[in-house]
């Protein structure tokens, strides 16, 4: 039924892996940091679930569904702390943010 | 379905670029809501419906409404971005993503334009045996073994069947259902699809009599196959291979398999179930003339099966011949939503030409919910996985109080005002010893005096 094998989707999810692992390096908004994540997480699932057709077992799709609830809370978690950084300094450039000598 | 998943790839791709160079934050979301459609889109290619809607809602819906809500919040959208020193940064970064993307990506593509397509693993088939023929006179058939070789080559023989088994063929024996037991339930065992020989014989170890039976059977991926053993007519063993149905019935309602293995009779299967419901059975002779039958099974012959789907609910089910006349109940039957059972009728054993019976109620394994569909899923997320769908919910607990505590309101205020204070502390000393030092004026006089408490106590030094 599908002529698609499984070598394209892992492709495609490491191209948009690396968009993301760039968007990580290049952007110093700490919210597009956040999507860049973001990105990268979804390109990791997708290649589960690439994987979980080729081997015809649902286990993957399982680790996709926790991938996305730990992607829920580390969402909320980090917007959490975008929101009170900025109101301490004004700002979400993480630059900024060096009081660890980062 | 090549240019499809063209499209959609081109699209996440181009969106996930467009995302990373945005300067407006907002838009860089909309995009990666894009991105994230997309993905959905190739999840629904993969097979997996259930996670794209959890994609759609979860991640384009929950996720990124709290990042747009965030964005909005901050009023962030135009965050200065990238000091200067920062730039070599992303030519450096955009290097090591290409070499990556290069080395990962050459083993993939090597193996995907080669002549040789990956094999995809097969799902295993399934078969079981059922000996359906009635003990008591036929003694010599009631034990027996059941072998499958494969592969299978040329032409059948018993003999070539024989010496493809002793020359250590894959060889897998079941042994034989005893009948007589109330519960014939009867496992399945899985195989790997194939074209295989079924051999049956008399345990003896080595079928050394020769077999009772040998047929190529070929085994699909995901199939599974029954192979009944009965009685015909002439009081001989007969074997019957049907293929049976595992997809999951409609929506409230179970199927029902009948196979007949009376010997000389067509049986017609009927439901005469209002008198159920009053709770009077009726015997065969009143059952006649009080009720209209509903016909299940219609004039089924000897050695096959029929399958129908039944509603829920209770029925009471006989035998009758070809003018509806009942031969013989077979007692009230609950049809239980989602089931799926085979029944097997025989006559009574040890008297030849007896009425039917219902002798082997074979309840079949839980329908085989379709790959990647929410019932798949919710089986194994609920019985291998249940600790870590827990974990998991302690996790996201943990996350709601984090952010209930980081976003309380007065850590705001603790915020203010030790911003405050440290503006106090650092403002008027500040001032006062600058202007001791340099002895001149740093503010405006009067100002300057307010806050020191007297004129030009410092100057005049």
């Amino acid at each position: 039924m599908n002529a698609i094998g499984t070598e394209p989707y892992i492709i495609l999810s490491m191209v948009l892996f690396l968009m993301g692992a760039l968007g990580v390096l290049m952007r110093r908004n700490a919210i597009l940091l956040f999507m860049s994540v973001e990105l990268m997480l979804n390109s990791a699932n997708l290649a589960l679930v690439a994987f979980a057709r080729e081997w015809g077992q649902v286990n993957g799709h399982v680790f996709v569904f926790f991938v996305m609830t730990v992607a829920a809370a580390e969402v909320a978690i980090g917007l959490a702390l975008i929101v009170n950084i900025f109101r301490e300094r004004r700002s979400i450039n993480i630059d900024d943010l060096r009081q660890m000598q980062g | 379905m090549e240019w499809l998943f063209l499209i959609v790839s081109i699209v996440a791709v181009v969106a996930a670029g467009m995302m990373l160079t945005r300067q407006n934050a907002v838009h860089s979301a909309l995009f990666l809501i894009v991105n994230f459609a997309c993905v959905a889109f190739l999840y629904l290619m993969l097979d997996a419906p259930f996670l794209a809607m959890v994609q759609v809602t979860v991640y384009t819906g929950a996720i990124m409404v709290l990042f747009l809500f965030v964005i909005m919040l901050l009023g962030a959208e135009t965050t200065s971005d990238t000091s200067s020193n920062m730039r070599w940064l992303s030519f450096a970064g955009t290097a090591v993503a290409i070499i990556l993307l290069l080395i990962f990506a050459f083993p993939i593509a090597s193996n995907m334009f080669g002549d040789d397509a990956a094999a995809q693993p097969e799902a295993p088939a399934q078969i079981r045996v059922i000996n359906a023929i009635p003990g008591g006179e036929t003694e010599e058939f009631t034990v027996m073994e059941m072998g499958f070789a494969m592969p299978l080559a040329g032409n059948i023989s018993g003999n070539v069947l024989l010496d493809a088994l002793d020359e250590g063929a894959q060889d897998l024996r079941f042994d034989a259902v005893t009948y007589g037991a109330t519960d014939m339930s009867q496992p399945y065992t899985s195989l790997a699809a194939g074209e295989y020989a079924a051999i049956a014989g008399v345990s003896d170890g080595v079928y050394a009599s020769g077999p009772v039976y040998s047929q190529p059977l070929a085994l699909a991926p995901g199939s599974a196959h029954t192979v009944f053993f009965f009685e015909n007519a002439e009081g001989l063993l007969e074997v019957a291979q049907r293929e049976d149905n595992l997809s999951a019935p409609s929506v409230g309602k179970m199927r029902f398999t009948l196979f007949n293995a009376v010997p000389d009779k067509q049986v017609t299967l009927v439901d005469i179930g209002q008198y159920s419901a009053r709770g009077t059975l009726c015997d065969d002779s009143a059952c006649n003339s009080l009720i209209p039958h509903r016909t299940l099974i219609d004039e089924l012959p000897v050695g096959e099966q029929a399958s129908l789907e039944l509603d829920e609910g209770v029925y009471n089910l006989a035998i009758a011949d070809q003018e509806q006349n009942v031969l013989r109940t077979l007692g009230s039957y609950d049809a239980e939503r989602g089931v799926i059972e085979t029944r097997i009728l025989t006559r009574e054993p040890g008297i030849p030409g007896s009425l039917p019976r219902y002798r082997a109620a074979v309840s079949d394994a839980v329908a085989v919910p379709a790959f990647g569909s929410p019932e798949s899923l919710g089986q194994v997320l609920f019985i291998e996985y249940v600790l870590p769908v827990m974990l998991v919910g302690v996790l996201l607990l943990v996350a709601l109080i984090g952010v209930i505590v980081l976003a309380r309101p007065d850590a705001l205020a603790q915020a203010e005002r030790r911003r405050v204070n440290r503006r106090r502390r650092v403002n008027r000393p500040l001032v006062s010893v600058i202007s001791q030092q340099t002895g001149s004026d740093v503010m405006q006089g009067e100002y300057l005096a307010k806050l020191t408490g007297g004129p030009d106590d410092s100057s005049a030094e």
